[in-house]
């Protein structure tokens, strides 16, 4: 059974990577969240999953310092992140890697530079150890052989392979992916979730997974965390959620477009637009 | 809205931007010291902005000076004196022409390719992943670019007056008639150091401004296509107005 909504995980002896206490966020007058409660336990992989629109990137944000909670604290590795200068932020995300959407590759360097690139910015590492690191972590994506190819020849699902390759080359202790599953093929699929994993459990890391897909999430996460409305509707294990009953939870679990997740966005009647031949303002 | 409402408006907002502008002006000389010790991403840039500007430098300065030639023919042999055409192109190109056309090309050519390279980055999400990676884009980015432009534009113009004194002495020497020895020998005696400098130092200033405009509006270029037009479009007519109203001042100040 699901823990209720917006609980911890299992209380540990460990104190938590992150934790969002009562986190609202506004933008262009649009709540995003109201109150939200999650907290990101060490070492584990955590996966946020939800509708799109229901802010799971934005939660990245939030955590990342890209962006700032209007109200409620938002605590990184026991510091406060809303309260922290530009410094301090770069000083915390030494400690981060993340995964974008869309790779985010730097277009004007090939896959080599861009796995570099972090290492040479903060690194005053001899060339034969920088090239290396980033073989070793190419090799693990698969695209060692790519090395040469620039970022505008490789399809999206390399790209984003080269992008976990960059995200993981400073070792660092938070690793976080949005939507990492995204756009790859059933092979890529599979050596990405291991090396999630193996990531994760070799390098003792703690990993936040935002994504939609849930068969991956019950293959890959220790705890996930379901968000909806702009709070946390559903908390636990893959497994518990899987099983949880609740109407919200079940809609998105098993993918249904009728339930109290709203597929459309809000509309005036159909028929009655139709009719009056209006058109939408 | 009223029109003092719209008025009062458009003022806030000509006020924030320059505010901005300013800000973010401060923000890249802040980083320079930094940026200056990465010096092959400079010269990557200077490469970007000025080499690959040259062709269309050289070919305007080239035309500019043929029919700045061609018209001071018309005008000086009206008083009998086309001997002085080296003297009236040779200050018009180094003091005028040459700093204001490269800047306004150079606003064209290689303004609006920072505006859009750097625009495109920051919508592909480019400069959030430097940022990520706790590498200030300012510094990585927008810096050497703006060096890079501010070291390209006097060469450019250079170049420019360079090209278009050579395309006045085809016109008037080759074309017109005009004896070549009074052409050069009238220019060297009356060109002095102090007109070159004005030149370079012109050139420099709206190098400076160019350069930061066009980083400026890259970097707050709304992340979507229409927003990155938008600001390409902004970075050659705010460039392009600010080339012709620091011109004015410095001509006024340096006369």
């Amino acid at each position: 059974m699901s823990t209720s909504a917006g609980a911890a995980p299992p209380p540990g002896s460990i104190a938590p990577v992150a934790r969002l206490t009562g986190v609202g966020y506004e933008i262009n007058g649009r709540t995003i969240f109201a109150g939200l409660d999650v907290t990101i336990e060490r070492g584990k992989v955590t996966a946020i999953m939800g509708p799109s629109g229901t802010g799971k990137t934005t939660l990245l944000r939030l955590i990342t310092g890209q962006v700032r909670a209007s109200r409620g604290r938002v605590e990184v590795n026991g510091q406060d992140v809303g309260a922290l200068d530009t410094d301090g932020l770069y000083r915390l995300r030494r400690g981060m890697g993340m995964l974008f959407q869309n790779g985010a590759l730097l277009t004007d360097l090939d896959v080599y530079e861009n796995v570099a690139f972090p290492v040479r910015e903060h690194t005053r590492l001899p060339e034969p150890l920088v090239s290396r690191l980033v073989l070793m972590k190419l090799e693990a994506v698969g695209l060692r052989g790519a090395a040469r190819l620039r970022a505008a020849e490789l399809s999206g699902g390399m790209a984003r392979r080269v992008a976990l390759a960059r995200a993981i080359v400073m070792d660092p202790q938070i690793l976080i992916y949005d939507e990492p599953f995204a756009g790859l093929d059933p092979i890529a699929l599979g050596v990405v979730l291991r090396l999630i994993r193996e990531t994760n459990d070799a390098l003792g890391l703690t990993s936040i997974v935002v994504s939609h897909d849930v068969r991956e999430i019950s293959l890959l996460a220790d705890w996930a965390y379901l968000l909806s409305g702009g709070t946390v509707i559903a908390a636990g294990t893959p497994a518990e959620l899987d099983h949880d009953a609740s109407p919200a939870v079940r809609q998105f679990m098993d993918g249904l477009a009728d339930g109290p997740v709203h597929f459309h966005y809000p509309a005036p009647d159909y028929a009655a637009q139709l009719l009056d031949r209006e058109v939408p303002a | 809205m009223s029109l003092f409402g719209e008025v009062i408006g458009n003022g806030r907002a000509v006020l924030a931007k320059s505010g901005s502008f300013t800000l973010f002006t401060l923000r890249l000389l802040q980083v320079t010291p930094k940026a200056l010790r990465r010096w092959r991403l400079i010269v990557d840039q200077v490469y970007n902005t000025g080499a690959l500007s040259l062709v269309i430098i050289m070919l305007s300065g080239l035309f500019v000076g043929m029919v700045l030639g061609l018209q001071g023919y018309d005008l000086l042999q009206r008083f009998g004196s086309t001997e002085s055409l080296g003297v009236a192109s040779g200050l018009a190109l180094l003091k005028e022409l040459g700093p204001v056309v490269t800047a306004l090309l150079f606003a064209g050519r290689a303004g609006t390719a920072l505006t859009s390279e750097i625009g495109l980055m920051g919508a592909t999400d480019q400069l959030s992943a430097m940022e990520m990676m706790a590498v200030d884009p300012v510094r990585r980015v927008c810096a050497p670019r703006f060096l890079g432009g501010v070291i390209a534009m006097p060469l450019l113009a250079g170049i420019f007056s360079m090209v278009g004194i050579f395309g006045a002495q085809l016109v008037g020497v080759t074309l017109m008639g005009v004896d070549a020895g009074q052409f050069w020998s009238q220019m060297r005696g009356a060109v002095e150091l102090k007109d070159v400098n004005q030149g370079i130092l012109k050139s420099c200033v709206f190098g400076f401004a160019c350069s930061a405009i066009a980083v400026y509006e890259g970097y707050h270029a709304l992340p979507t296509a229409e927003g990155v037009g938008r600001a390409t479009t902004r970075t050659v007519v705010s460039s392009s107005v600010a080339v012709l109203v620091l011109d004015y001042m410095l001509t006024a100040v340096l006369l």
